[in-house]
């Protein structure tokens, strides 16, 4: 009888626990489906919300609050009220920086960071860019020095050529190889696991299909 | 066992009658306005979800008995809620409070015109201040485009609502600087020394400063340095005034900045035909050393050092007798050491610390007469920023002002040791979001004057719609008088003179959007104790004058609207702004035999400055159009003092810069024109000493060109 429930409470405990662990797991998975299929800014500030609830719940783990500030990130792109931009790049930064000190040299998180700083120039780029510039440089090349295979990094180098003007050494013949760059390791890429971000491939395909390559 | 399945059946059927509580509500601000996308949760779990378009929510959750429910939501302060969860349904109705933090207060502004990145309600960008044409990159002269400022084409320095040029301090980080300007000889204006580059923030303001600010009986231009260089870059300049380069070093958490310029105005006044007979045309050195250090989150260490030798001598005509020519040769050195600490301890309190030391040595020459200036002004200075509740904060602090003033005029040597030391003690409060106050008390004491003086400040803003503000400010600003009375009288055996003293009253209204800015200002000075006296160096002299005794006797008063309008967008690529003053100001000091109008004043004064920007060849167009009434000026033949007028001032730039990237460095080419269309200018006259005869005052080159290329290598692209 005792050793019956013994072993009866060791299953119960190793259950909740992998319940919890399961729990987390199924949360991500299940927004982090939804996220293809967001589509005005309303939807991707309520994913955001979900990945925060589950970032504050957990408190030590780091991808809930790279999604929560990845999306806001976006959110700061499709509003079209100016005021608001820099807010919501607040609240990216202040999860950003949280997910840093979970996951200190993360390669994706620094690439989220070049993301940001690229979004804040991107409000008032005349103004902006001699102090968001280098930001954007210097957070990206981080990444990439972490990563080598991270293909993010240099969608978003390529994204900012794009759209500079060609006499600063911008345009779409030298964004180019930076696309391609990131084409050939997105082909690559093996996240470490199901919960890691994967994003970026589709709008790659797009900016090499408008500049013809 | 059997005992055991029934509790475990118990149990399980007991959990799924309680299981759900069902939680829903509605959340709205403070006026009732729903909020969509307010996340809603409860503590620690992930129970929750986000308020729809009409504000409302609904969520379920297993958790059972006390729990805190959690709604937040940007720009609004974050509510919590104590529910019992017993299963039974909640309804809640959630009213969030705006964050002023994040979606921006009332901000106090009244008399000042804030350029910088960080603050949303700027007036100018500190780029603004470099790409306006016939401002030539010089702070104080795109400054001269807002209202306020007068139009004094030659002399240098900022002449604020009526006030002259020393009443007007410059300010970086905190700390005075002696001399912000190159020294040059009478008549011939000189430019600011410190790029507009180094700076990331400006404050100009035209009257009723903060309190932790003194000495300036007009207005303080505080300028706050860029922090850590953004990258490591080299860049160079050429102009026809001279070349130099610059070369930034970034760390990880510090950077070095070098900057060298090497200027020599021969060859440029060889092309321009100027109206100056230069036997020496302006030379000079410029070196600057930038040091920067972050310390943890918040800490920030600067150091910043620079060197200035100038060199420059000319002929002048002699007005009594035109067969002579005087001869005036000004050598100047300067030497500028800023240290500073800030930094934020436990969020709640900032405190900045630093010490800085000025030493400006001139030595001139009047024909064969040789007067040599040496000042050195060492400062210290500590103030600390305490957060009280909300954004409301306490400031307090004090400083020590150490200027020694060293004079030989031939083999006569005098010396003037003033210590001036100041407290502060200021405090901000935001009633609401719509409505803020600053009160603020300085008092200092002058070791010179064997004074002490107590001026209180205080400033109110009243945020009438999102863009919309009403300001207010009254303020008592003291200044010892100008180091000439102190070394004269000193001379002459004791300095027995007062703190000069203006009161202000200023009232604004002012609209700020992303496209336009409207601002109309209205304000009243009025002058106490100013000092009196014949100063036998002066400049202009008005020898015909009767001789004045030294004291604090003087007076006056200063009125006037200024108004300031941008707009960014009404026409495409192209922002424009417009300032007009309206100034009426009668002052009896220095050595005035009545009260009278300046010759520093004007009653109208108007500018137009307009960019273009052409993306499809990146290239910026600037213009610039001043005009104002012509300025008082003494004539000896006229009883009434000061009662003829120059004719009035016109001024048109053009300016136009190119960017590109030449190998691979990106590259500004500029060009700018002052004074295009040649207006013939006159400032006034000088008279001789019998009033026969009279000397135009006028700019030293009737129209100037130039054009400089800057190459920045490191950055390739701006982006």
């Amino acid at each position: 009888m005792k050793l019956f429930f013994s072993i009866l409470i060791s299953f119960l405990l190793i259950g909740m626990l992998k319940a919890d662990d399961d729990k987390y797991i199924n949360a991500m998975k299940k927004n982090l489906e939804k996220l293809d299929s967001l589509s005005d800014l309303n939807s991707y500030l309520d994913a955001a919300n979900n990945f925060e609830r589950i970032a504050l719940a957990e408190k030590d783990k780091w991808l809930p609050y790279y999604y929560g500030s990845y999306l806001y990130i976006i959110a700061s792109y499709m509003d079209t009220v100016k005021e608001k931009k820099d807010v919501y790049l607040d609240k990216a930064d202040r999860l950003i920086e949280v997910a840093d000190s979970l996951q200190p040299k993360e390669s994706e998180i620094y690439t989220l960071k070049g993301m940001s700083a690229q979004a804040r120039l991107s409000i008032d780029p005349m103004n902006r860019w001699q102090k968001y510039g280098a930001e954007v440089n210097n957070n990206l090349q981080t990444a990439m020095d972490l990563d080598t295979l991270n293909p993010r990094p240099e969608y978003l180098l390529g994204t900012g050529i794009y759209y500079t003007p060609e006499q600063f050494g911008g345009g779409s013949a030298a964004a180019k190889p930076y696309f391609e760059n990131s084409m050939k390791k997105y082909n690559e890429f093996k996240p470490a696991n199901d919960l890691m971000p994967v994003w970026g491939r589709r709008q790659v395909e797009e900016m090499l299909k408008r500049i013809g390559g | 066992m059997k005992i055991f399945f029934t509790l475990f059946l118990f149990i399980s059927i007991n959990s799924i009658l309680l299981s759900q509580t069902k939680i829903s509500g509605k959340v709205t601000d403070q006026d009732n306005s729903p909020l969509p996308g307010a996340n809603i949760y409860i503590k620690d779990t992930y129970d929750g979800t986000s308020s729809s378009a009409d504000g409302k929510f609904f969520f379920s959750t297993q958790e059972k008995g006390n729990a805190l429910l959690i709604v937040s939501f940007i720009g609004y302060k974050q509510k919590e809620e104590k529910l019992n969860l017993k299963g039974t349904e909640i309804h809640l109705e959630i009213k969030l409070e705006s964050d002023s933090k994040e979606l921006g207060t009332v901000v106090i502004s009244a008399g000042s015109f804030e350029a910088s990145d960080e603050n949303k309600a700027v007036i100018l960008r500190p780029l603004d201040i470099v790409t306006t044409a016939g401002a030539q990159a010089d702070i104080y002269g795109a400054l001269k485009t807002l209202p306020g400022t007068q139009q004094i084409g030659e002399a240098d320095g900022l002449f604020v609502r009526g006030g002259s040029a020393y009443e007007t301090k410059t300010i970086i980080d905190e700390m005075v600087v002696q001399n912000p300007f190159y020294s040059s000889v009478p008549d011939i204006p000189s430019r600011g020394r410190f790029s507009a580059f180094l700076f990331k923030g400006t404050v100009f303001s035209t009257g009723g400063y903060s309190a932790q600010y003194g000495q300036a009986l007009s207005s303080a231009l505080i300028l706050k340095t860029q922090d850590l260089a953004e990258q490591t870059l080299t860049s160079i300049s050429l102009l026809p005034l001279g070349i130099g380069g610059s070369h930034s070093q970034r760390w990880e958490n510090s950077s070095l900045s070098s900057e060298i310029f090497f200027s020599n105005l021969a060859p440029y006044f060889k092309i321009q035909k100027e109206r100056t007979d230069w036997k020496i045309a302006p030379r000079g050195f410029d070196g600057s050393l930038n040091f920067r250090q972050k310390f943890s989150k918040s800490g920030m260490l600067k150091l910043f050092s620079s060197v200035s030798l100038g060199d420059l001598s000319l002929n002048m005509k002699n007005l009594d007798d035109p067969s002579v020519k005087d001869f005036f040769r000004q050598k100047s050195g300067n030497y500028y050491f800023n240290a500073n600490y800030r930094d934020i301890i436990d969020d709640d309190w900032t405190i900045f610390v630093g010490a800085s030391y000025s030493y400006d040595k001139d030595k001139t020459d009047f024909n064969t007469l040789k007067l040599t200036d040496g000042d050195n002004l060492s400062q210290a200075k500590i103030t600390v920023t305490k957060n009280i509740i909300n954004n409301s904060f306490l400031t307090f602090g004090g400083e020590v002002q150490n200027t020694v003033y060293n004079n030989k005029y031939e083999v006569f040597e005098n010396k003037v040791n003033e210590i001036i030391s100041a407290g502060y003690l200021e405090a901000d409060i935001f009633f609401t979001n719509d409505f803020a106050g600053r009160a603020g008390v300085r008092t200092e004491y002058s070791k010179v004057l064997n004074k002490a003086n107590l001026a209180p400040r205080i400033s109110l803003a009243y945020r009438v719609g999102r863009e919309d503000q009403f300001n207010f400010a009254y303020g008592i600003f003291y200044q010892i008088p100008d180091k000439d009375f102190l070394l004269q009288s000193n001379f002459s055996g004791k300095i027995d003179f007062d703190f000069e003293r203006a009161d202000h009253y200023i009232l604004n209204f002012q609209h700020i959007s992303d496209e336009r800015t409207f601002r109309v200002e209205v304000y009243y000075k009025d002058y106490d104790r100013l000092a009196k006296g014949t100063l036998y160096n002066s400049y202009p002299f008005f020898q015909q004058l009767s001789f004045v005794p030294f004291s604090s006797a003087g007076k006056g008063y200063a009125k006037g609207v200024d108004v300031f309008w941008r707009d960014r967008v009404t026409f495409p690529y192209t922002d424009y702004w417009v300032s007009y003053s309206y100034l009426d100001t009668k002052r009896e000091f220095s050595n005035y035999p009545t009260l009278a109008f300046p010759t520093f004043a004007t009653p109208h004064t108007f500018s137009v400055v307009a960019k273009y920007w052409i993306p499809e060849v990146t290239t910026s167009l600037g213009l610039t159009y001043t005009f104002a009434t012509g300025r008082p000026y003494f004539n000896p033949n006229n009883p009434e003092f000061l009662g003829d007028k120059a004719k009035d001032y016109n001024n048109l730039s053009f300016s136009l810069s190119y960017l590109t990237s030449i190998f691979n460095s990106f590259t500004v080419v500029f060009f700018s024109v002052d004074n295009l269309p040649g207006f013939r200018n006159i400032f006034g006259y000088r008279y001789s000493t019998d009033g026969s005869y009279r000397e135009p005052v006028v700019p030293t080159v009737l129209r100037s060109a130039i054009i400089g290329l800057f190459i920045n290598i490191g950055q390739s692209n701006p982006y």
